[in-house]
């Protein structure tokens, strides 16, 4: 008896933490977002579900959720794309390689503020970097006005949001190659398995719980990043580079609707949730099979 | 051992919070913005004057920069965590006054106080006949442009309407080498504002009389059609829509812009960062009619209901708005006088940059003080961005009203 209480009693310390840091928050979101609130976060009368019928009815808020599932998909599908690769790379023994993986970590010790806003210069139009460089290299006749629309603008967003993904995503990688054992190479090499067919028969596999933890953590980083976006553009043009972040953020403290911007925050919340429940069941029903 | 140590330093923890919490007796805090880089050390020398001279009350300045400043006011108001007074825009005040965080002052002013003021810059902190808060910084916007581009079009004076300036910006597009002739913004704050300068002059104002959204008249259509045929006619900078005050500021400090709007401190900047630009100050062009309108802005310093040391705060503010303390502050951030007597001082007198923005004075409109006004501002901005990229003006702002119309409802 006592055996079967002793991890709840122990888990119950930090179940507590949870609770003060997650659980209490939420309820305060939940509070906000059913009651009509002024912009200071007092609570006037009990609303219902009316501040969450406003934002259904908002194609601003709506076009802000799709954008959001573009960004997240595009981001964390080109992260781990590129990281594969360079982890591969890193873990394979090489003059230099301890320069090499410091080079490809850097951006990850760099503020991902800072980091944007020096891609906001070096977007500039008429005096960024990109612009004077691509015109000193002839591929281009005249200034691209990369953050004037979003056409140009969102996808140099995505391809900033990779470049700052890469290093933690690659770590993971680092991590999960160097517990791969070496003689399974070598017994496949002996056995006569291309590099190809090492990778798809042995790497693969073997990493691929490190690859559902990248997709789940990169998914959850990227979806609440607010910096890049906010900082390039603030969602502008016209909010056509909105995603949720940045459009509660519009909410709460530019136009004071804290009631609208906590009820983004808690669908911002339940969706990560289910997609963490989601992704984790299949992740490891797959494992068990 | 070691746990007796750790429920030591729990309490030394806790009994320090419990300190924090309570404000000092004599404690004033004071939450001002980031004007630039000379506010800071100005309010550190503040403190040091103000507490020499008035022993027994500390002052504690935190200096936020103005981006966040709104964001950090509704939280710590939230929290209830705000300081005794804080420097905020004055078109948030109705909001702080709605709320009843805002504390009048009117049992503190005394006439001779009042008389310090420049009537102008005082009237918009008042409310309900109220005075809730003290123009510590005033500003206002007018047409800056630049000589040597003038010069080399054969240009002989600044655009007197905007027909004249869309001719002038032909002129300088002529000269080529990437100049532009009018810098238009086009992204962050004040992107309304750099429209309403046209549909002022156009006789259309924010509201109309019934207190609807000015958005749907014909004038703030005509005034729309200029700036995107300006856009269209390649008059302006390119990508208008990726430039921001500040953006355009430096395309002008660099000379590649011909003409542009904007506030009293680019001359500040300009002295600095640029001093061999030859540049001049001019009144904003005016319409057909010869309306025209700039931007009015000052900044309130208020007192909050909840603080516990109000006369100490009092103190401050009154030292703060003698005219030698406005005086330093005024002119180091390049802001226009508030107080009367400072007014007078040679450095405005002789100063022709001021002088120009001071004449504009009376065609000044302040933000409108409704609550939703910064929603309102959003609306046009966004409407603004979508025209600037290549949307009809006609349904822009017609669907721009009609959202504005519905907050003006509430």
């Amino acid at each position: 008896m006592q055996n079967r209480l002793l991890p709840y009693l122990l888990t119950l310390p930090s179940l507590f933490l949870a609770a003060v840091v997650i659980f209490w928050p939420v309820w305060d979101l939940i509070q906000i977002s059913t009651h009509d609130v002024n912009r200071f976060g007092q609570l006037r009368e009990f609303s219902g579900l009316a501040n969450f019928a406003s934002l259904a009815a908002d194609p601003d808020f709506v076009a802000a959720l799709w954008r959001t599932g573009l960004w997240t998909v595009l981001v964390v599908g080109g992260a781990l794309l590129l990281s594969v690769p360079v982890a591969m790379i890193l873990n394979t023994d090489f003059y230099g390689r301890g320069i090499a993986r410091v080079i490809i970590m850097l951006p990850w010790a760099v503020s991902l503020t800072m980091t944007a806003v020096v891609w906001r210069w070096a977007l500039s139009g008429e005096s960024g970097m990109l612009n004077s460089a691509l015109l000193g290299l002839g591929l281009i006749d005249h200034n691209i006005q990369w953050l004037a629309s979003a056409e140009t603008a969102f996808p140099m967003q995505v391809l900033i949001g990779i470049l700052v993904t890469v290093p933690f995503t690659t770590t993971i990688f680092l991590g999960g190659l160097s517990s791969i054992p070496d003689d399974l190479y070598e017994a496949a090499a002996l056995e006569g398995a291309t590099p190809l067919q090492q990778f798809r028969e042995i790497t693969f596999p073997l990493l691929k719980p490190f690859i559902n933890i990248a997709i789940v953590l990169n998914t959850i980083y990227v979806f609440n990043s607010f910096p890049i976006i906010w900082v390039m553009t603030q969602g502008g043009p016209a909010n056509s580079t909105d995603i949720l972040v940045t459009h509660l953020y519009k909410l709460a403290f530019r136009i004071g609707k804290l009631g609208e911007a906590s009820a983004v925050s808690l669908v911002m919340f339940a969706i990560l949730l289910v997609f963490t429940m989601i992704y984790v069941r299949l992740a490891m029903r797959e494992q068990r099979a | 051992m070691s746990l007796a140590k750790w429920t030591v330093g729990l309490m030394a923890g806790m009994s320090m919070l419990a300190f924090a919490a309570q404000a000092n007796a004599g404690e004033v805090r004071v939450t001002v913005a980031e004007y630039s880089a000379k506010t800071g050390p100005y309010f550190e020398a503040v403190k040091k004057e103000f507490e020499a001279k008035n022993p027994g009350i500390t002052v504690k300045f935190e200096v936020v920069p103005w981006d966040v400043l709104l964001q950090k006011l509704t939280t710590d108001i939230t929290a209830g965590t705000n300081a005794d007074l804080s420097i905020i825009g004055t078109r948030w005040l109705i909001d702080f006054v709605q709320q009843d965080v805002a504390e009048p002052l009117d049992s503190y002013i005394t006439p001779d106080f009042k008389g310090r003021f420049i009537d102008t810059f005082l009237s918009p902190s008042i409310m309900g006949g109220k005075t809730y808060g003290l123009p510590i910084a005033a500003s206002a916007r007018a047409l800056y442009y630049n000589k040597e581009l003038f010069e080399k079009a054969g240009i002989a004076k600044p655009p007197a309407t905007w027909t004249e300036l869309q001719d002038d910006a032909r002129k300088i597009k002529a000269l080529g080498s990437g100049t532009f002739g009018f810098g238009l913004q086009g992204k962050e704050i004040e992107t309304d504002v750099y429209y309403y300068y046209a549909m002022w002059s156009q006789g259309t104002e924010i509201l109309n009389k019934d207190g609807t959204s000015g958005l749907g008249t014909p004038g703030a259509l005509e005034a729309a059609k200029l700036y995107k045929s300006m856009i269209d006619e390649g008059l302006t900078e390119p990508g208008v829509t990726s430039n921001n005050r500040e953006d355009v500021q430096n395309l002008f400090k660099q000379g590649k812009v011909g003409m542009m709007i904007t506030a009293p401190f680019l001359s500040n900047q300009i002295k600095d960062e640029a001093p061999k630009l030859k540049y001049g100050v001019a009144a904003i062009p005016a319409g057909p009619t010869g309306a025209r309108g700039t931007y009015g802005v000052t900044d309130s310093i208020i007192m909050f209901k909840n603080s516990k040391n109000k006369d100490e705060a009092w103190k401050l503010l009154d030292f703060l708005f003698t005219t030698e303390q406005r005086a330093k502050f005024t002119q180091g951030e390049g802001f226009l006088p508030v107080n009367k007597e400072e007014a007078k001082m040679d450095y405005y007198v002789n100063n022709a940059d001021l002088a120009a923005f001071t004449a504009l004075l009376p065609d000044a409109r302040f933000a409108p003080v409704i609550p939703g006004w910064e929603e309102i501002a959003q609306i046009t901005s966004d409407a603004m961005q979508k025209i600037y990229l290549g949307g009809d003006p006609e349904a822009g702002l017609k669907d721009a009203a009609a959202k504005a119309n519905a907050v003006l409802k509430k």
